[in-house]
């Protein structure tokens, strides 16, 4: 398979958040600073990659009966790990996201890639589609977070952006704001996902143009010669 | 054995192979758990006495013995005893206010041996960000708590008729913070002999002077 294609699609065409919207638990409860989606995309990323590695590993294994089961088993027991790895070695992060963490299991999107994708394709084309996946949902997690911190705190990252006479949105910080900035965030990208799609749709009708000028030329040249 | 033979033949091949998969896919992740549990044990413990530590150097005053390895337990509170040379400078121990307004808020309260707060930190919330969480973040409103004691201070928020202010748009979360350190006092008050006789085998009875009130904290 295509490995640009497949990342593209994972990362962009398909994003778990701003075109599947899946996901949205962690999406709306952790973004309250640009920090926090980080490592919870981070976590997601990490569980992905891992998951996808594991199940692309056991497919035709597994007998198709029982796969949702043993997947989730899977992804339940990495996500696990990956807790217990941030608890120790990441420790104040996981004292903000702990809450959080187990719930990766529930995010459909993993459960989803392994189902779609890791169980049906080689070992490299699922780690593309992991590392795909998972950066375009720690994209869109570190967008979501970067704006609410900046409109809600006047902060980027813990450091203030907008000076310290900004006023405090208290709005984005709450669980609305998250709602209102993704519908924002939503409208951005399609609005550049459209205005790419018709520059394609000039590039391919000036093309077709083209080709049809050059097919009439040369049927009345034809005509001239009959 | 017999009867387990039996009962196997009940299942045919594909059954068994399921059964077996589902098996082997539940081995390897308890063996996956148990091994990082065994590697991640000892840095967790770690990482937790480290985040403790902080906590205790915030809300204790100065002092060279350790007190998570002298802590002793009261009435089920874990008390950590700061000691300079030998001579009692303060306590610290946790307690949680249940009523904050997203559930539970626990504080790490540091006690003078005279009964008077040293510092409180909240060391676990959920406080609204922005307004309730004031209560970790408002350095002025944490530190209105040193040097009170039980006397003469009322224990509310100004909103009851208290010493203490609440944040504008949010009283429940300071109200919750107020109750539960003026209860930490309360059981100080109360428990002070055990605590003390408790300590006393490992240290004299004198004790520091107290703190200049309002110091800064960091």
């Amino acid at each position: 398979m295509n490995k640009q294609a497949v990342f593209a699609e994972g990362f962009w065409h398909n994003n778990t958040i701003f075109v599947q919207l899946l996901g949205m638990c962690p999406l709306l409860g952790v973004t309250t600073s640009a920090e926090n989606g980080f490592w919870m995309g981070a976590a997601t990323l990490l569980v992905l990659l891992s998951s996808n590695l594991v199940v692309s590993m056991v497919r035709g294994v597994i007998p198709k009966n029982v796969r949702i089961p043993a997947y989730i088993t899977i992804i339940a027991a990495l996500v696990t790990v990956v807790g217990m790895a941030m608890n120790a070695w990441v420790h104040s992060m996981y004292l903000i996201l702990g809450l959080f963490i187990p719930l990766i299991v529930v995010n459909c999107s993993i459960l989803g890639r392994a189902e779609a994708f890791a169980s049906k394709n080689s070992i490299v084309d699922s780690l593309v589609d992991a590392l795909a996946v998972g950066l375009g949902f720690t994209l869109a997690l570190l967008l979501l977070g970067g704006v609410r911190e900046m409109l809600g705190q006047g902060k980027l990252f813990g450091f203030p952006v907008f000076g310290t006479s900004y006023p405090d949105v208290l709005m984005f910080v709450l669980p609305p704001g998250a709602f209102i900035a993704l519908g924002f965030i939503l409208a951005g990208i399609n609005l550049i996902n459209r205005q790419m799609a018709a520059r394609t749709a000039a590039a391919k009708k000036a093309q077709v143009m083209r080709a049809e000028a050059g097919s009439v030329g040369t049927a009345s040249v034809g005509v001239e010669a009959g | 054995m017999v009867m387990i033979a039996e009962w196997m033949m009940m299942f045919d091949r594909e059954q068994l192979r399921m059964v077996l998969a589902l098996f082997v896919v539940a081995v390897i992740a308890a063996v996956l758990l148990g091994l990082t549990n065994m590697a991640t044990r000892k840095p967790i413990a770690m990482a937790q006495k480290q985040t403790l530590q902080r906590a205790l150097q915030q809300v204790l005053p100065e002092h060279n013995n350790d007190p998570q390895a002298q802590v002793i337990d009261v009435d089920g509170f874990a008390i950590y005893p700061a000691r300079e040379h030998g001579v009692l400078a303060g306590l610290a121990w946790q307690v949680i206010a249940p009523d904050g307004y997203s559930g539970a808020i626990r504080i790490l309260v540091g006690v003078h041996p005279d009964g008077r707060i040293l510092a409180i930190r909240v060391i676990y919330n959920k406080e609204t960000p922005g307004l309730g969480d004031g209560i970790v973040h408002n350095k002025a409103w944490v530190n209105s708590f040193r040097g009170r004691g039980l006397e003469g201070v009322r224990w509310k928020v100004k909103k009851d008729g208290g010493d203490f202010d609440q944040f504008t748009g949010a009283t429940i979360s300071p109200r919750a913070v107020v109750k539960a350190v003026k209860g930490a006092l309360i059981f100080y008050r109360d428990k002070r002999a055990v605590i003390m006789r408790r300590l006393s085998g490992k240290l004299s009875r004198k004790v520091k002077a107290p703190p200049p009130r309002n110091q800064s904290v960091m």
